[in-house]
């Protein structure tokens, strides 16, 4: 499949601290691929220096065929971006802010975003006025009115409740049936298994795993074991063999292992030995989050 | 091209729709001059009347209040909340986006001149510059040497708050010591010697002397300092130009 991005060996330091050491990846056209990881884990410097906005330390970042901070006028006309947190001037309306951003650009597809996002009944509120929701959508439209080949978000869902968070997903997809390349950052788990359909997961400024979403939840044992009971406890639990981590919520735990048969035997032979009861015992599949934690872990035990 | 002026066009509209902008840019610098015309409405300054001696200045100082407040306070709040970076990643480029703000911040001035011209004639018989073409250069080369002035000392600025705060500082310092509000004869030497330091004194004395006494011939020491200023900002405002705060 055709290479839409390529990275090869980069890093980059800001003073004393290295924000990325040493990343290779490679994103493939019309897919969409995240990069995960906690809060000040190289995410969005990584990012940047695909956009052309960071000039990489050393190593090659090719994007479409060019190198970002060198042929960064020929990018921009070629990708969109939507930054983390950024504004549009308070008292800008969203037709006008519409307006200044399409003509930036010889040809776009503003009638069809603004019936897309559902913008019409909008267009002559201020920036200002407008929902967390509503303010992400516009900045989408602005990002994506000139049908860029690839589509940058940077923390797209950050700040929105569930339900527009559910919705900006939706227009997600829907940009990338329409052949759209979306390379996205988030911190939220769920995001990444809902959307990407390749995951490269980074801590401080590390490469640590990359694959499908799919691929990354089989191969890492990260499978827990789900039951209720009152009777145990978590000193027991956390020394059993295999097992990498327990959470408790209310009588309802949480086993992480990486070998969930025979921490279940151990578990099951515990409590017909002393009589203890557990209800609704399962096998659980891991989530990306859990997934996230293990490794959140290991990175703090290492 | 059409992007730089849908902007500025965009930009001026912005500034209307701020009640207070509008205020202090044109009404404060009425009501300063009418509370100061109240006071002294028939006093005379070496040779000059009220209107003459402080419509200028307050024309002047106005060019003061656009560039830091209009153009520099606001450029880098653009900068602090990412309005600046989100064109950063589209075609537009930096010096389009200063053009544009540039030409907004001149149509205001303009207006404000206007206005304050108007205003000394109608209450203070006031004439129009006795050395009109003059008059307007000396604007153009005030506006040239303020506007990337303020843009650069703005642009040091982490956020609003110290953007605001510098304006300030620039405004009041300038506009009580360089003979813009109070004559400078009323002062001690020392103060006026102070004055000579700001950029406002120059803009005042090329502005109250194209209006009353002579041509901009008259004043070269004043428009090669001006010029001088504008040289040296532009240079460095476009050096230190940046997208974002970080």
């Amino acid at each position: 499949m055709e290479e839409v991005i390529r990275v090869q060996h980069v890093s980059k330091s800001y003073g004393n601290v290295q924000a990325v050491k040493d990343i290779s990846l490679s994103v493939r056209k019309g897919e969409v691929f995240g990069i995960i990881g906690p809060n000040g884990a190289g995410k969005t410097t990584t990012i940047e220096m695909l956009e052309g906005i960071r000039k990489p330390d050393s190593g090659e970042v090719s994007v479409l065929g060019l190198t970002p901070h060198k042929q960064l006028r020929e990018l921009n006309k070629r990708i969109g971006v939507q930054f983390q947190a950024t504004a549009i001037q308070k008292k800008m309306k969203v037709k006008e802010a519409i307006d200044l951003f399409a003509s930036f650009y010889p040809t776009t597809q503003k009638d069809h975003l603004i019936e897309l996002l559902g913008l019409e009944e909008k267009m002559n509120v201020m920036f200002d006025d407008l929902s967390g929701g509503w303010k992400q959508r516009v900045t989408l439209a602005l990002a994506t009115l000139h049908k860029p080949e690839i589509l940058f978000l940077d923390e797209p869902s950050m700040g929105l409740d569930p339900h527009a968070r559910r919705e900006l997903w939706g227009l997600i997809s829907t940009l990338k049936e329409q052949g759209c390349t979306i390379v996205v950052t988030t911190h939220y788990m769920e995001e990444a298994e809902k959307l990407c359909d390749r995951v490269a997961m980074i801590y401080s400024g590390q490469l640590r795993a990359l694959d499908t979403t799919q691929e990354l939840l089989n191969q890492i044992p990260v499978h827990y074991l789900a039951f209720d009971t009152d009777e145990l406890e978590y000193d027991f639990l956390i020394s059993l063999p295999n097992v990498v981590s327990v959470e408790v919520e209310n009588q309802s735990y949480k086993v992480l292992s990486e070998d969930q048969q025979t921490t279940a035997y151990y578990i099951f032979k515990y409590c017909y030995d002393n009589n203890i009861l557990i209800k609704n015992f399962r096998f659980e599949k891991g989530s990306l989050d859990d997934l996230f934690v293990h490794f959140l872990e290991k990175e703090e035990t290492a | 091209m059409t992007a730089m002026v849908k902007l500025a066009s965009l930009e001026t509209k912005m500034f209307f729709r701020d009640r207070l902008s509008v205020f202090w840019t044109f009404l404060f610098p009425i009501i300063m001059i009418w509370l100061f015309g109240s006071m002294f409405g028939d006093s005379n300054v070496s040779g000059l009347s009220f209107a003459e001696m402080f419509v200028p200045s307050w024309i002047g100082v106005n060019i003061v209040t656009i560039s830091f407040f209009t153009l520099g306070t606001v450029l880098t709040g653009y900068r602090e909340t990412g309005v600046l970076r989100r064109y950063q990643s589209t075609p537009i480029r930096s010096w389009m986006i200063l053009a544009a703000h540039t030409f907004q911040g001149s149509v205001i001035f303009v207006i404000s001149a206007l206005l304050l011209m108007v205003f000394g004639m109608l209450m203070y018989d006031l004439t129009l510059p006795a050395y009109i073409g003059s008059t307007l250069l000396a604007l153009l080369v005030s506006i040239l040497a303020f506007f990337p002035f303020a843009l650069f000392l703005t642009s040091l600025a982490k956020n609003t708050q110290a953007a605001a705060a510098i304006s300030s500082l620039c405004l009041n310092l300038m506009l009580f010591l360089s003979g813009a509000a109070f004559p400078l004869e009323f002062m001690p030497t020392i103060l006026q010697n102070v004055a000579k330091v700001l950029p406002l004194y120059y803009v005042v004395e090329l502005l109250r002397g194209t209006w009353n006494i002579g041509p901009i011939t008259d004043y070269g020491l004043e428009v090669g300092v001006l010029l001088g200023i504008s040289v040296v900002s532009t240079a460095l405002a476009s050096r230190f130009f940046r997208w974002s705060g970080k």
